[in-house]
């Protein structure tokens, strides 16, 4: 099982990359032909069902990402324990942090 | 005693590092720019999304010098890492493994980056 310790990460690191390169993708497409942006069909367009729930998605898989990046990062550069265990509770925070700041919008949007 | 054993520290410094290690070394900054920028991006979704004087806020907000140099970083951030993020699946799929096109995908990386770049400049500056 040892041998299989960083497959997980490694896998879920590459399928959340696929589905940010495709909202990537869907965004600049759309957002190509369409030429003038008022507030009004901002907050219309943000607030469709389904661009509610891509956007949801969108920020879900970022989360996962960042996750598994800035972790990697910090087991390659942060030796000591203690100080590597405390980074990692804060970007599990901070992350987790920004889940319920977007909660918080969608909510603010559907209102 | 396996997790010790693996080479877990390089000295960049004293390393010559070919052109897929920069872009390599790249990819990895602007993925912790990108991290640092989430919160910055869901300030401006909420105040963009609030109300009609918030939302000329946020449109006055990116007007100014200073937040233009920030949006370009961010943006540059964005496309170097998908771009060089696109190449490493493309390489986990088994494509561009030899040494010669190891090299030139990172080189096409590098100026399909500075082209996208040049673009957005101008478009953003004129």
């Amino acid at each position: 099982m040892v041998a299989l310790e960083g497959l997980r990460p490694w896998l879920l690191q590459r399928l959340t990359a696929v589905y940010l390169l495709i909202y990537t993708i869907y965004i600049v497409i759309y957002w190509s032909f369409i030429n003038d942006l008022g507030y009004v069909s901002w907050r219309n367009w943000i607030s469709s069902d389904i661009n509610q729930i891509l956007l949801g998605l969108f920020y879900l898989t970022l989360l996962i990402h960042a996750w598994v990046g800035i972790r990697d990062v910090l087991l390659d550069y942060i030796k000591p324990f203690l100080l590597r265990l405390m980074l990692l509770f804060s970007v599990a925070l901070f992350l987790i942090g920004s889940g319920f700041w977007l909660i918080k919008i969608l909510i603010m949007v559907n209102a | 005693m396996s997790s010790t054993s693996r080479p877990v520290y390089l000295n960049l410094i004293k390393i010559k590092l070919p052109i897929s290690g920069i872009i390599s070394i790249f990819h990895r900054l602007s993925g912790v720019l990108l991290f640092l920028a989430i919160p910055f991006s869901l300030y401006l979704l909420q105040l963009s999304l609030k109300d009609i004087a918030s939302y000329e806020s946020v449109t006055s907000l990116m007007l100014k010098p200073v937040s233009r140099f920030f949006i370009l970083l961010v943006i540059w951030s964005f496309i170097h890492h998908l771009l060089t993020g696109v190449r490493f699946l493309l390489i986990d799929l088994d494509l561009f493994l030899e040494k010669q096109s190891v090299r030139s995908s990172a080189w096409g990386v590098v100026v399909v980056e500075v082209v996208i770049m040049s673009f957005i400049i101008v478009g953003i500056f004129l």
